[in-house]
């Protein structure tokens, strides 16, 4: 059943081989600098290669904006996304898988009555524009380099044309790396809170961990969609859409590259942190209209003739019509997934203020007089809480969000055994272990309690507050441990309240 | 990749040899032509047999680089322009070789009043030539340098074409038969044609050149 709801997000791995590949190949195969299979066989690689190493990047961030925490909201979600690809593709909009998920996400969110992170939502939000921005600028700049290049070199011909053909191989290897790396998360990427595999063991040396399988498998799904459609959309993107020359293909495929590299990278952001520098927000771009952006940084810098700008207002409308269209069809399906097919589509979690909330809020040094009017009151969506405890001004949204969370109630029974069975007790140290065995066979109703006894083993406690970047990892770290453990150890109570 | 880098090598050396040969034709042309003025008519002979080898070669040449560049699916994008570019200046020198062979087999009497503005002819169409190989050279190895070469074959053609006026304004101003006027001024033509022909190559590299550049 699990592979079942797997396949909505597989179809929309499938559809990023078919596109997306093309984005990249489309103008070198076209122009026959590089032939379909050569093409087909390099993208299949890399982007393999790039899904499984570095995908983990903005998947953490799409998980940031929309935790969906049950098999069916996660498949109806995909599913709404990959349909609105499909309406807007067929309105021959230039659209990005990312900004239909993300839409999708938002849409669970609010079914789901959750909280939609808005400082995140804006960031990725803003990326789409950035992204857009930079690669046109990225390829003007580049063109103007190659242009020197070009027209004064004294190299043949011929030597010129084998140079530009590698290039095209080479970079054509790492934008597809950077592809599988920066948008296998719109595939797989909600579906990592609820993934159906378990940890692998190869030999004794290393453990494939759910996770990555996952990666995998969606990993394995673009390459179907690179076999099967992509030769088509290559022919369209590299002739009928832009009609570049293989040197021109070669300007907008580094800047593709570049600036897929840019949003994915996460020793570039380790760097940047390093420097001092305000990092790059690691999210799922469109590689459609990176590609778009760079054409016109060409355009632009050829003078701005021929530039279609109709293309620019339909991208534009892309970065509002595609998170809009998915909201909507992923409300409607999650309604009739919920409704009709009677599939759990998120975990009915409910949040009380009751005497134990109320004291760990005071030790936080929240003032509590403020929570008179919902004291003692159970709200079942976290959205409810939050609107009372803002009414009027009660409390700022950060500190809201932080009494709503404190008063999550979800109910866990610490089961050492279960943890074993699926093979996720590799990922912790045996220190950790011991402390969790302490804790077996123990309830806890929420889930900071649970972290507050395991915290008493120093194997378990959060650096805070983080000094540097390495404590900050350290903490993202452990924080995903207890991720997992919430969701393994989520016991759902017989009644609601 | 160092197969690939052998091939491309190879078809370098392959151009590079087709634009000597018909860099060498022309200048046969030019010392054929002084010969034949001169009545060295076995030396004549000898350089229209080595025109005439050269043709097949610059043949072969041709067909071999076409060959090479489709089967490895080289320049793609240049593909067409440089073949086009290979042809016509391959017309070049079948243009050069059925002149002198026109010449060996009709032998003119050319009066010796002419030989200067003959040889001033020859010389300026030899040198429309000889810079239009310089332009094709410099279109595969150093585009900005390609007009500068057009430019030259645009002035040794209209130089060709003022002094071959002249050539046949005396040619039809000497107390000679008609027939022989008249066989007299198809020779000049043929002679201005050779810069004629160069011009032609040149109109087409010209526009591959803008093309090529970005």
């Amino acid at each position: 059943m699990i592979f079942v709801f797997l396949i909505s997000g597989l179809f929309i791995g499938w559809s990023l081989g078919a596109n997306d590949t093309g984005n990249i190949f489309g103008a070198a195969v076209a122009t026959r600098m590089i032939r379909f299979k050569q093409a087909a066989l390099i993208a299949a690689i890399f982007i393999s290669l790039g899904a499984v190493i570095e995908g983990s990047g903005p998947s953490a961030t799409l998980g940031r904006l929309g935790s969906v925490d049950a098999l069916g909201g996660a498949f109806t979600v995909a599913l709404a996304a990959a349909m609105a690809i499909l309406v807007i593709v067929r309105l021959g909009i230039p659209v990005s898988i990312s900004q239909t998920i993300v839409g999708a996400l938002i849409g669970w969110n609010f079914f789901a009555g959750r909280l939609t992170d808005v400082n995140w939502l804006l960031t990725i939000a803003s990326s789409w524009v950035t992204a857009f921005v930079v690669s046109a600028g990225v390829a003007a700049l580049l063109f103007y380099v190659f242009r020197v290049w070009i027209n004064n070199s004294k190299r043949h011909l011929l030597e010129q044309d084998m140079l530009v053909r590698y290039s095209l191989v080479f970079f054509g290897a790492i934008g597809a790396y950077f592809l599988g790396a920066n948008n296998i998360a719109n595939a797989v990427g909600v579906f990592v809170p609820v993934t159906p595999f378990k940890d692998l063991p190869i030999g004794s040396l290393f453990v494939v961990s759910g996770v990555q399988q996952l990666y995998i498998v969606g990993a394995g799904s673009l390459v179907l969609g690179i076999y099967t459609f992509s030769r088509r959309v290559m022919g369209t993107v590299g002739k009928d859409l832009f009609q570049l020359s293989p040197v021109t293909a070669l300007v907008a495929l580094l800047a593709e590259t570049i600036v897929l590299f840019l949003f994915t990278s996460r020793a570039l952001q380790r760097v940047l942190l390093l420097l001092g520098v305000p990092p790059i927000p690691l999210v799922p771009i469109s590689s459609t209209q990176v590609m778009v952006g760079a054409v016109i940084g060409i355009g632009l810098a050829k003078g701005g003739k021929n530039i279609r700008y109709n293309v620019l207002g339909k991208v534009s409308l892309a970065w509002v019509a595609a998170p809009a269209m998915a909201f909507l069809f992923a409300f409607v399906a999650l309604f009739v997934t919920q409704n009709v097919f009677e599939l759990q589509v998120n975990r009915p979690l409910y949040y009380t203020v009751d005497k134990a909330a109320v004291l760990e809020i005071e030790r936080r040094g929240i003032d509590s007089k403020n929570l008179a009017f919902v004291n003692l009151r159970s709200f079942d969506t976290e959205r409810s809480l939050y609107k009372e405890l803002v009414l009027d001004d009660a409390y700022d949204p950060k500190t809201a969000k932080e009494i709503v969370h404190i008063c999550e109630k979800h109910p866990l029974l610490v089961n050492l055994e279960l943890l074993k069975k699926r093979g996720l007790d590799r990922r912790l140290n045996e220190q950790q272990l011991a402390a969790l065995e302490r804790l077996d066979e123990r309830k806890f109703q929420r889930k900071w309690k649970f972290h507050q006894a395991l915290a008493e083993d120093e194997s378990w406690q959060l650096r805070e507050p983080p000094q540097s970047q390495a404590d900050k990892d350290f903490n993202a770290g452990i924080q995903g441990d207890l991720d997992i453990l919430y969701s393994v150890f989520y016991n759902p109570p017989e009644d609601k309240r | 990749m160092a197969l690939v880098l052998k091939t491309t090598k190879f078809v370098e050396s392959q151009i590079d040899t087709f634009l000597d040969v018909v860099s060498d034709s022309a200048l046969l042309f030019q010392l054929g032509m002084e010969d034949y003025l001169a009545e060295r008519n076995h030396q004549f002979e000898e350089r229209l047999n080595l025109i005439r080898e050269n043709e097949r070669k610059a043949d072969d040449l041709r067909v071999a680089i076409e060959r090479y560049l489709y089967e490895r699916t080289l320049i793609p994008e240049n593909r067409g322009d440089v073949l086009a570019i290979l042809e016509n200046t391959d017309e070049v020198v079948d243009n050069i070789k059925d002149t002198l062979m026109q010449f060996s087999i009709e032998m003119p009497v050319i009066p010796r009043d002419l030989d200067d503005l003959w040889m001033q002819t020859t010389r300026s169409s030899v040198a429309a030539v000889e810079q239009l190989v310089y332009a094709v050279r410099s279109f595969f190895r150093d585009l900005s340098a390609v007009n500068n070469y057009i430019h030259k074959v645009y002035f040794f053609e209209r130089e060709a074409d003022h002094i071959g006026e002249k050539l046949r304004r005396q040619i039809f101003g000497l107390q000679i038969d008609l027939a022989l006027k008249s066989q007299l001024r198809w020779f000049a033509l043929h002679i201005e044609q050779i810069s004629d022909f160069a011009q032609a190559v040149c109109d087409r590299l010209s526009i591959y050149t803008i093309k090529r550049q970005l």
